[in-house]
């Protein structure tokens, strides 16, 4: 076989590597390596002049393959199969070496050590480089439907968005109505629309789509395949009513005559509603739901009203898409018991349930049947945490209080507010609301972490107590009528749907994107997007400018019909092979056939099927099994390298 | 793809070539929409190229926008125009536009320019550096910076004198003094604003001495000095090149101050101010660095956990609003400021003074369009005619808005509203194929 | 600087492309330093690893082979967890019957986000490494 021609290019990132790694001396240790054909550094591996330089020199020197030592693949590992692919080379062909995060970064600390090691990452990449064959993708036809899981305002933008570009959607709602958080609201900042016109205005748009499916009342518990092919199988639970016998005025008694009441959740438990129910006259779609979990069977309401039909049947539905688009939304913080007054003091809510308040309540305020005046408003609970999991600023409660705060003001008559912060961040034009709030009497007192208020309970009375930073540390004290606890956005506590897709989170416990400013809205599974506040803390616009993104990014991995997977399957050789089931056994893709051939019971891979993890080859006793790109040689060889 | 053939007809006008502009392009070129993409910088990149690393990652800007600005200039659905200015933008028939453009001539035939530098040395003419904020000087005859793209000279006509020095030592013979002003009248079918932002300038604020003294610098002048591609190879004081070792940054500089016609927050000058205290603390381990803040506002994702950090490497947070600043003999400042903790008026001596000045719009864009009114926001940003349900849209119908033209935003911010500006532009010219 | 002349223990961490990789990588990220005698690489999922690569590798001269498992976050499915534990097993006895101690292969499980444990399972590790075997 002919030797190899390799180009390396070790990169400086512009300090961010050379500052601690001698990049000019793992340029000479490795140019004297027998296929290296070339080592260069340079300060910017992915700027445009030096992807030239390199296809130049490719072309020039007929390089069979190059090495970028640079940042983790994870950023930059594409830029350079495209840099070979334009020089006509095999993407394949292509090996990267991460000597940024885990050379220069990791042990910066260390500059020789730093050194040392990236010298080996790049001869265990040259190893690699030996092996790195050309290989043919291969082509898949993949399905031009997105599955959108959830139906909030980010779900139903996404939707939309997808219909408009000619694309089927399948819309999954958890809940028996859609809309999410921003239904539960009336006022919002920013916006003379109310939350329920809004998700009013964005159903009637997602009924005029006909390649719209909505399926509320429906989970997936299912998820096989990859993208451009992956099925689903979701469960939806019946209404237990017929649409088309549906008699408003009938349903309205039948929710009346309903014996069974729990808390409403969708008022933040402070009211109770019925088992057959509706969470506000205008909700979509506009049938009620009868919750099977708290019905009797008591069979009420089918006395009164033909629509309720008990004998609907839970579904098993199959969908076939070829991309899905998370959009499952956040929940509220609930503050530990005791955590400022909760639970401990009659007058202590949080900020949701504040919000339901001044949503349904008109002229006076009240709560426990007292008329409220005095209210304080103790931020950042949950959020910014200095003794608990949750560290992260949770972006929107500070413009969502204030708004609340304003709203109440002008609502209801002798509303004095008392906002306990940490801070105020109305960024951006929500400081416009800050200032007006501000103009309005409205009073700040502020507290660093380390002097967060008390709330204290006298009897009958709430106080909260603070040394306010802005007047000099002074202790101040407010008897409110009522404590509002500003709660932050937290992950949704049930995450079956993320471990079904295997949705990495990050630190936060949100859905981690691949890379914040390079790929912001796919995950590291192929085809799964992800959008809104399943990602991490976001107002409405900046949730559906997220969801519009990944519309876009899903739209665009399928709008060709067809994609093109990786060929890093598993291979067999026939001649070591015994067939002894092992490998069959091993695969959980069903990717291994046994086959005859010249006489012999060997196995066989399916290329199409196999997702090339690998488990097959330990299982395998003749070790006939080799995954291409990490097969023991490739593996052993640079073991060599890097000992 | 940079390129001066006349192609008269395109899918969609993007004006403005910095991040937002360039994710917009990209997502139309890649569902296969022709896209011409105009800046009136001599490069592509808009002020994200011009950062040394961005927060909360501390990645180099340069990583994340080369490669985007490689891939958008080699794109075989876009066109660029650089140093080009739109025009008169009409709308004429529902799905239809006219835009005049305006190509300036670069006085250099890019195709053939090897950014061998020849032409800089050559160059008799000194004039100050925009692309470096004038922290330095540059030729008339130059390259913009190191990784702008097209990678080739220009000709800054206004200070050449055409002593023809620069022609003389060309070795490809790619400057051309006969290249003129070309006016283009494009048909588009649909409009992506992506003019981006302005900065404060701070010399509106004379208590804090910008412009006056010389160790008062602003913070994209610091971005510069910090930057991978920096013009000093460190930091230094610009009064007299001295290593800084007590830096003090001033936030809110031109932000939420109705006295100066910019009431709201700027969004983003807190972090980077955060950011680039954390790579001073890196770079000069021994120097201090001090904070001058109203609110920190570290609201975005992993911003918080940044903020906490930079406490961490003892970067010194003081809430206080600097009154004013005075420069003493030997360059050093007195910052006058209320400390909020204290409850009084205090003093601190700081070697350099950086202004964390904040975003303004970039104002003009709604003179373009002549038969329709492009509605603005109360602060001159572009309107969003439904800012909840549809961020990315404007009073115009098939005109869309894109990143810090709609107001004050960071990178992956600006990154997402692209993409809903894009992603509306693509739904627009589908529904109407 | 002392920190130049102090002796490591050379690990090699089988880690995972989609999930361990992303926590190494944020390790370095966030400057978590560990000992810079620690080299990875990459394959698709902790349970396509070879006992043969392990056993190559102490014959080569690495002092120890520290799996960084995919856990239950495996993209490839559940029976990952129990795969791997497997070929640990597996490999385990074969150490045994070559003499070396299987103490000096270790695994856990390493998420995305795990940057943390896996610096500290380095440093244990790496002190444990130089204890039993360069002492």
């Amino acid at each position: 076989m002919k030797k190899k021609k390799i180009g390396v290019y070790i990169c400086h990132c512009g300090g961010n590597i050379s500052d601690y790694v001698d990049v000019e001396k793992v340029r000479q240790s490795v140019e004297g390596e027998d296929i290296v054909f070339i080592a260069k550094t340079t300060m910017f591996a992915c700027s445009d002049t030096n992807q030239r330089d390199m296809v130049d020199d490719i072309k020039a020197n007929n390089l069979d393959g190059v090495i970028v030592a640079s940042c983790s693949p994870k950023l930059h590992q594409l830029t350079f199969r495209n840099v070979s692919i334009r020089a006509d080379l095999n993407k394949y062909t292509y090996v990267h070496a991460n000597i940024r995060e885990q050379a220069s970064w990791a042990h910066s600390d260390n500059k020789m050590g730093a050194t040392e090691k990236a010298i080996h990452l790049v001869k265990a990449a040259i190893a690699k480089a030996r092996y790195a064959d050309a290989l043919e993708t291969n082509k898949i036809k993949a399905k031009k439907a997105v599955a959108v899981i959830g139906a909030g305002v980010a779900g139903m933008k996404a939707a939309i968005s997808l219909a408009e570009k000619n694309t089927e959607v399948i819309l999954i709602e958890k809940e028996p109505f859609v809309g999410g958080r921003v239904a539960q609201w009336d006022s919002l900042s920013t916006t003379t629309e109310t939350g329920k016109n809004m998700v009013k205005r964005l159903y009637s748009e997602l009924t005029k789509h006909d390649n719209i499916t909505i399926l509320t009342n429906s989970e997936v518990i299912e998820n096989k395949g990859s993208v451009g092919n992956i099925s689903l199988k979701v469960k939806r639970t019946p209404r237990f009513i017929k649409a088309s016998a549906c008699h408003p005025d009938d349903l309205k008694r039948a929710i009346e005559v309903c014996p069974v009441e729990v808390p409403d959740e969708f008022n933040f438990r402070l009211s109770n509603r019925k088992a057959i129910y509706k969470n506000y006259p205008s909700e979509y779609p506009q049938i009620p739901v009868i919750d099977v979990k708290n019905c009797t069977r008591c069979g009420e309401c089918e006395k009164v009203c033909k629509a309720v039909d008990f004998t609907e049947k839970e579904e098993i539905l199959d969908v076939e898409v070829g991309s899905v688009l998370m959009a499952t939304g956040f929940d509220s913080y609930t503050p530990e018991y005791g955590e400022f007054g909760y639970a401990t003091s009659d007058n202590v809510i949080t900020l949701p349930q504040f919000k339901r308040m001044i949503d349904t309540q008109f002229d006076k305020l009240t709560y426990n049947g007292k008329q409220i005046k005095n209210i304080a408003y103790i931020y950042c609970v949950g959020s910014r945490q200095t003794d608990g999991e949750n560290t992260y600023c949770s972006r929107n409660c500070c413009t969502s209080t204030i708004h609340a705060a304003v709203t109440a003001k002008q609502k209801f008559a002798d509303i004095n507010n008392y906002h306990f912060n940490r801070g105020l961040r109305t960024y951006g034009k929500q400081e416009i609301l800050y200032a007006d709030s501000l103009r309005s009497g409205d009073i700040y007192l502020q507290s660093y972490e380390d002097g967060l208020p008390t709330v204290i309970t006298e009897g009958k009375k709430t106080i909260v107590k603070i040394n306010d930073i802005l007047t000099n540390g002074r202790e101040i004290e407010v008897e409110a009528d009522l404590v509002v606890l500003v709660t932050g956005m937290v992950p949704r506590a049930d995450n079956t749907i993320g471990s079904l897709f295997k949705i990495p989170k990050g630190r936060d416990k949100f859905y981690n994107e691949v890379h914040m400013k390079l790929r912001p809205v796919e995950t590291v599974i192929d085809g799964i997007t992800i959008a809104g506040a399943c990602q991490g803390p976001k107002n409405i616009a900046e949730s559906v400018n997220s969801a519009l993104s990944a519309a876009t990014k899903s739209y665009s991995i399928l709008s060709k019909g067809e994609l093109e997977t990786d060929p890093l399957v598993a291979t067999i050789d026939p001649e070591k092979c015994t067939w002894c089931g092992a490998c069959e056994a091993a695969c959980p893709f069903d990717a291994i056939l046994k086959v005859e051939k010249d006489g012999k019971t060997i196995a066989e891979i399916n290329n199409t099927v196999c997702k090339g993890c690998g488990m097959c080859a330990p299982v395998c006793d003749p070790d006939a099994v080799n995954l291409i790109a990490c097969s023991s040689k490739e593996i052993m060889s640079m073991i060599d390298a890097l000992v | 793809m940079e390129n001066p053939i006349k192609n008269i007809s395109y899918d969609a006008l993007v004006i403005g070539a910095g991040i937002a502009g360039g994710e917009a392009a990209l997502n139309l070129a890649n569902t296969g929409f022709k896209v011409l993409l105009v800046d009136k910088e001599l490069s592509v990149g808009g002020k994200m190229i011009m950062l040394s690393k961005v927060f909360p990652t501390l990645d180099c800007s340069a990583c994340i926008t080369t490669p985007k600005v490689s891939e958008i200039s080699r794109h075989p659905n876009i066109t660029i125009f650089t140093g080009s200015e739109v025009g008169e933008i009409k709308k004429i028939s529902d799905h239809e536009f006219t835009a005049k453009v305006t190509k300036h001539p670069r006085y250099v035939r890019v195709e053939d320019c090897t950014a061998c530098q020849l032409c800089e040395k050559a160059c008799p003419q000194n004039v100050r550096d925009q692309y470096q904020f004038g922290l330095i000087g540059r030729k008339a005859a130059f390259i913009p910076f190191s990784i702008c793209s097209p990678k080739a000279a220009a000709i800054d006509i206004d200070n050449c004198t055409l002593c023809g020095a620069c022609e003389k030592v060309c070795p490809t013979n790619c400057i051309d003094f006969t290249q003129e002003v070309e006016v283009m009248d494009l048909h588009v079918k649909t409009v992506v604003i992506a003019t981006g932002f302005d900065m404060f300038d701070a010399k509106k604020m004379p208590r804090y001495g910008y412009g006056q003294y010389k160790n008062v610098i602003t913070a994209l002048q610091m971005e510069r000095e910090l930057a991978p591609t920096r013009p000093f190879n460190t930091i230094l004081r610009p009064g007299d090149g001295k290593v800084p070792d007590k830096i003090a940054y001033v936030l809110c500089v031109g932000s939420r101050d109705a006295s100066v016609g910019n009431p709201i927050c700027s969004q983003i000058c807190c972090m980077y101010s955060i950011k680039q205290a954390q790579l001073l603390m890196g770079a000069l381990p021994m120097a201090d660095v001090t904070i001058y803040y109203i609110n920190i506002r570290s609201f975005g994702k992993g911003f918080e956990e940044f903020y906490q950090q930079a406490k961490g490497m003892g970067v010194n947070f003081v809430k206080g609003k600097i009154g004013r600043i005075s420069e003493k003999e030997g360059g050093n400042l007195l910052l006058r400021y209320e400390d909020i903790n204290e409850g009084k008026l205090q003093e601190a001596e700081h070697d350099m003074v950086i202004l964390s000045t904040g975003v303004l719009p970039n104002k003009g864009i709604d003179k373009f369009f002549v038969n329709e009114t492009l509605a603005l926001d109360p602060f001159s940003f572009v309107g969003q005619s439904d800012m909840l349900a549809s961020p990315a849209k404007t009073s115009i119908e098939g005109v869309f808005v894109a990143g810090t033209a709609t107001g004050p935003m960071d990178i992956p911010d600006s990154i997402l509203s692209a993409g809903a500006a894009s992603s509306e532009a693509i739904s627009y010219l589908i529904q109407q194929a | 600087m002392a920190e130049l002349n102090k002796k490591s223990a050379k690990i090699l961490v089988f880690s995972t492309e989609k999930i361990s990789d992303p926590a190494i990588d944020m390790a370095g990220l966030l400057k978590l330093h560990y000992p810079p005698t620690v080299y990875t690489i990459s394959i698709p999922c902790s349970s396509g690893i070879k006992p043969s690569w392990i056993l190559y590798a102490y014959e080569k001269g690495f002092d120890g082979v520290f799996i960084a498992a995919d856990g239950s976050d495996c993209v490839f499915g559940e029976s990952c967890t129990e795969k791997t534990g497997h070929l640990v097993g597996k490999t385990h006895n074969l150490m045994k019957e070559n003499g070396i101690e299987p103490a000096r292969l270790r695994m856990a499980a390493i998420c995305s986000v795990c940057s943390e444990s896996f610096v500290k399972q380095m440093r244990t590790f790496n002190e444990y490494l130089l204890k039993t075997l360069h002492a």
